[in-house]
């Protein structure tokens, strides 16, 4: 019994440190600029304002920074998860020589550090003419996010009984068809989290962001946000927080939509024949 | 109406041969089993001529059509395959419908079609279920539904029983044979189970190693057995096969191993004093009386009757058939007799050719024949 009550307060213990930053986040975006940095400070807020989200979406580049980040985490996933469904179905149905080298050469580009591809890939895009561009960052991100799509990909489809395929082109389909028809329906819980997987990989993503980009019409809101608010002087503690949130509310919402097929594609190989 | 001939057929997967110089004629309306053990070729003949494996030699012609180029959905056959391969995230309905829709037939006429199929198999209320809410023999039926519904030249069977349990199996198979009766379409039906083989076909094609051995009428491949693979193969309790010599005596032979020497009939050209094998049936043994005696091992009841397996000469194991009265005592010494007049010689080795010269002819009028 003891044991039972120490477990549970450990594990809420867990939660609330978890937690926590997150309350904090939302209570210090509805607090007003003079609530702030009050001695002690307020658990929750006196008054309750919206003024810094009024502020943000009126005054600030918020919004241009906002359809950034949504038109290159929406590329970056069609595009990850197109190429990649493709090839995982390549890898496991068609027999060609080096299939497999092919599979952990892939794998093990992905073992080295990003930092280490961000010189190489810059200056790369910068003779392509692409700096500076949404496209660039999509072009980065798809380098990363791939081989473990792919790798995911794999694994479910490796789990399509191939006789399904057969079946379908028995029946009249051609191969794009049978795969239209019967494997892609059968993959969907593994195209969703692959595309959850890489839609939340490109819209938190920072570091590539900051060394590809220093135009204010193509930032995402990671760098977006701190180029803005954060400055050397002075940091809009209100606006960030309240950027912050609505950074969130867009993950939040696909999580909650798609939360089951994400569970069932963790326990990846669930489809069922 | 479509006959299927395969001829000169190879194919390999690398280094291994899967099917060897394979030659058959299948005639249309018949119903053809392609029997053997697991790895024996049979799976990828039936998938070659379903054009979802392509031969690495010969040719495979579908009512006077050569295929080898043909994709499988050109080829107007339709096939049942081991695991049913339903569509799961499609209705009952929808997976009948599916080969209908992927040729371009119109959606009302569809309907007439599926409802049809439905009905013939008993498939009517479950239409709109998924795959996953049906029994094994439910699932079985709308594969079937989906294989029969658009009327194809060639069906065929990979194992289609092979997933149900004993019962549900016997009563398939009496429905598969009377549909094959209805529709008077080729089928083509892939198992390991002889008695699946032998209860259902027209002819039986045995394959070994990726070799045809026979290919010949049930009551034919019982009892005039090529050889000695398809003779072990074919029969429940299999064949007492002995390994023994073969002499001369006078103008015919006799057959000795250990403390047993029986005259066996005419032999054939290839016969040779030597190694050889002697087969009978169990049926061919009848305990009780007779000049032989061996010790009784072991009696299985199956009801009807009695499997008996018998210790005789030292090592050599025989199995007989009695009727259930008769009372053996596991243990006891028994006298037996040999029906020589139904004994099978074989050359030495797995796939011994047989030697009898009594109806060897016979063999020779079914196609195919190796």
């Amino acid at each position: 019994m003891t044991r039972r009550i120490l477990f549970n307060l450990f594990a809420w213990s867990i939660v609330l440190a978890v937690a926590f930053p997150l309350f904090w986040m939302v209570v210090t975006s509805i607090k007003p600029q003079f609530e702030l940095f009050r001695r002690p400070p307020t658990i929750l807020p006196e008054t309750v304002t919206f003024e810094h989200y009024w502020r943000l979406l009126k005054e600030t580049n918020f919004l241009i920074y906002f359809r950034n980040s949504v038109v290159l985490s929406v590329a970056t996933t069609v595009t990850v998860v197109s190429i990649a469904t493709l090839g995982a179905y390549s890898l496991v149905r068609f027999r060609y020589r080096g299939r497999e080298s092919l599979a952990f050469l892939v794998l093990f580009t992905y073992l080295l550090p990003s930092v280490v591809l961000i010189i190489p890939l810059y200056l790369m895009l910068v003779t392509l003419g692409l700096a500076n561009s949404i496209l660039s960052l999509v072009i980065a991100y798809t380098t990363f996010a791939l081989p473990y799509a792919l790798w995911l990909l794999r694994s479910f489809m490796a789990g399509i009984p191939e006789d399904l395929e057969s079946a379908a082109l028995v029946d009249g389909a051609s191969r794009l068809g049978a795969f239209w028809d019967v494997i892609l329906p059968q993959l969907l819980p593994g195209i969703i989290s692959t595309a959850l997987f890489t839609f939340i990989l490109s819209w938190n993503e920072y570091l590539f962001a900051l060394v590809l980009i220093n135009s204010d019409s193509a930032r995402p809101l990671t760098t977006g946000v701190m180029n803005m608010l954060v400055s050397s002087f002075n940091i809009e503690w209100s606006l960030l927080m309240a950027a912050s949130v609505m950074m969130s509310v867009p993950l939040i919402i696909v999580f909650a939509f798609l939360q089951s097929y994400l569970t069932r594609g963790f326990g990846a190989g669930g489809v069922k024949g | 109406m479509a006959d299927v001939v395969f001829s000169n057929v190879q194919k390999t997967f690398g280094t291994f041969t899967a099917v060897r110089d394979l030659d058959l004629t299948i005639r249309s309306g018949e119903f053809v089993s392609l029997l053997g053990p697991s790895g024996c070729g049979k799976t990828t003949t039936l998938r070659m001529l379903a054009g979802l494996e392509f031969p690495t030699g010969g040719t495979i012609s579908i009512d006077g059509k050569v295929v080898n180029d043909t994709a499988p959905g050109k080829r107007d056959i339709a096939m049942v395959f081991q695991s049913y391969a339903l569509y799961p995230h499609m209705t009952v309905a929808k997976n009948i419908a599916y080969p209908l829709k992927k040729r371009g037939v119109p959606a009302a006429e569809r309907d007439q079609m599926v409802a049809k199929a439905a009905e013939m198999l008993q498939l009517t209320p479950l239409l709109n279920r998924k795959p996953g809410q049906l029994s094994g023999g439910q699932q079985q039926r709308v594969a079937l539904g989906r294989a029969l519904v658009r009327d194809p030249k060639v069906f065929l069977l990979d194992e289609p029983l092979s997933n149900l349990d004993a019962k549900l199996r016997g009563y398939m198979r009496a429905e598969l044979v009377e549909l094959h009766a209805r529709l008077g379409r080729t089928m083509v039906y892939v198992t390991h189970d002889q008695l699946e083989a032998m209860t259902m076909s027209d002819r039986i094609a045995i394959m070994l190693n990726g070799d045809l051995q026979q290919f010949a009428p049930p009551q034919e491949v019982y009892r005039f057995p090529a050889n000695r693979f398809v003779a072990g193969f074919i029969g429940t309790p299999s064949m007492n096969l002995i390994d023994g010599e073969l002499t001369r005596a006078g103008s015919g032979w006799r057959f000795c191993a250990a403390s047993l020497d029986v005259p066996v009939g005419p032999l054939n050209d290839m016969a040779q004093p030597g190694p050889a094998c002697l087969g009978m049936r169990p049926e061919s043994l009848s305990l009780g009386a007779g000049e032989q005696m061996a010790k009784v091992l072991l009696v299985e009841q199956t009801g009807h009757e009695n499997i008996v397996t018998l210790q005789f000469a030292g090592q050599i194991r025989l199995t007989a058939r009695t009727t259930a009265a008769q009372d053996l005592q596991m243990g006891a010494d028994v006298a037996f007799a040999i029906d020589t007049s139904a004994l099978h010689v074989f050359g030495p080795g797995e796939t011994g050719p047989r030697l009898n010269r009594l109806l060897e002819n016979k063999s020779s009028e079914t196609d195919g024949q190796t």
